[in-house]
């Protein structure tokens, strides 16, 4: 008889053993899933607002490339048709003095003409060009030469400075990309160890029942480490 | 103790009633949340082709500004070429830039316009003002089209989006709760439907909040 009402209080406490410690699992696991899913919806969000103004900025990257391009193409025909005017009124005022010391004086005045059309050109073209109305550009003396150099590193710094910004923004899209993935990653491992939790809270034997709870711990513990080393990246 | 049948018992009647009504309202968050995604995505992605169409005026008005700058360029180097022929003693150099001035700069003057024709793109110095000419180019739909305006709308969104996530995890986890209470014994049910009911009342409220915040903060929008 007394046996009789001993045993079924045994299975009664061997049913419920672990019940509270499984319980307690099941909320951690809740609350862990939460945070993951609030993180990982968060670096979504991030990965989505990087990738567009990588994109943005791609486009002003290219507008800029084409400007700077035309500007430049511009600038430097000026100033090569400069130069050209330059020499041409140079020579012909060289050959004029030969025209002249040869006695050819009719020659060498239809000459002088000419290079004064030249020398007007480049005078107007002097007028227009970058190279000497810039003073960051404009030769120091009448001797010296533009610094066409400067001149190129300043026409693309703008474009450099907005390919650079766009390549942060790509590295951060990838970044928050990789996040968001591996995020999904460690929801996916809970949901494993919320099956073994659920799996361990109908079981009736204490000791299969703890088995399931320990593979649900160490589930857990990975998709921790997963969460802490991701936020951390 | 003779426990009462499923269709008798009170509880577990009302409790599965309310996982209906947090399973619907859970759906709906998350639903809603997801609409907000849509938007924010929606709007990036108006915002990327209005600075494309931005862009592509941008650089049409500084194709077209360069081509008329070199014309004009070319007017203002023969026409001082003219002005050389012109300063000639020679009366047959005198000639031809008569000849020139009659007929070739007012030709290379139509070719070279507005800069060449318009006053107010000249410079005192006899060049022309590119950038203001550059700024009347501007056409009125170009100014209309502001990507940043865009972007700013999808960040709202984008920002809403990740509140409402917040109201949703409320939900969830308070369905998990009362799914818990109606499968679990009388001993703990009673603290597990009261923690699920708690959060869904602050699921509840935390988004009818972020709804009404970014209305107002939108305007309406």
């Amino acid at each position: 008889m007394n046996e009789a009402n001993v045993t079924p209080q045994t299975g009664q406490e061997n049913a419920d053993r672990y019940t509270s410690l499984i319980v307690a699992l099941i909320v951690f696991t809740t609350v862990l899933a939460a945070v993951l899913a609030a993180l990982q919806a968060d670096a979504n969000i991030r990965a989505d607002t990087a990738n567009r103004d990588s994109q943005y900025l791609t486009i002003l990257a290219s507008g800029e490339l084409t400007r700077s391009g035309l500007e430049s193409n511009y600038e430097l025909t000026v100033f090569g048709d400069h130069l050209k005017n330059l020499q041409e009124a140079t020579v012909l005022e060289l050959t004029a003095l030969e025209q002249e010391t040869d006695g050819k004086d009719k020659a060498a005045q239809a000459t002088r003409a000419l290079a004064a059309i030249s020398q007007a050109s480049a005078d107007m073209g002097k007028k227009f060009s970058i190279f000497y109305t810039d003073p960051r550009y404009a030769p120091p003396s009448e001797n010296d030469l533009p610094n066409t150099d400067q001149y190129l590193t300043d026409a693309f710094e703008k474009a450099n400075e907005i390919v650079a910004r766009q390549n942060q923004a790509a590295d951060a899209y990838h970044a928050w990309d990789y996040k968001a993935d591996t995020y999904v990653n460690a929801l996916t491992v809970l949901a494993v160890a919320f099956f073994l939790f659920g799996l361990a809270q109908a079981l009736k034997d204490s000791r299969t029942r703890l088995i399931f709870v320990v593979f649900g711990v160490v589930i857990i513990l990975f998709a921790l480490l997963i969460t802490i080393t991701t936020s951390l990246l | 103790m003779k426990r009462s049948n499923w269709f008798t018992s009170r509880f577990e009647v009302v409790n599965a009633m309310l996982i209906a009504v947090v399973s619907l309202t859970t759906a709906f968050a998350v639903w809603r949340t997801n609409v907000m995604g849509s938007n924010a995505a929606e709007h990036s992605h108006l915002g990327l082709i209005d600075a494309v169409k931005k862009q592509a005026f941008e650089n049409e008005n500084y194709r077209k500004v360069y081509e008329e700058a070199g014309f004009a360029y070319q007017f203002a180097v023969k026409q001082a070429e003219v002005e050389a022929l012109e300063a000639s003693d020679d009366p047959i150099v005198q000639d031809q830039a008569a000849n020139s001035r009659k007929y070739l700069l007012p030709n290379m003057q139509l070719l070279a316009q507005p800069l060449a024709t318009d006053e107010k793109y000249q410079n005192t110095d006899g060049t022309y003002d590119l950038q203001k000419r550059l700024a009347d180019m501007q056409s009125a739909e170009e100014s209309q089209l502001d990507p940043a305006a865009s972007f700013a709308r999808a960040d709202s969104f984008f920002s809403q989006e990740r509140w409402l996530v917040v109201g949703s995890i409320f939900l969830a986890v308070s369905l998990f709760w009362l799914a818990l209470a109606e499968v679990s014994s009388e001993r703990i049910r009673s603290w597990q439907f009261t923690l699920g009911l708690g959060l869904y009342l602050l699921g509840v409220l935390w988004f009818a909040g972020v709804e009404l915040i970014f209305f107002f903060m939108r305007r309406g929008g």
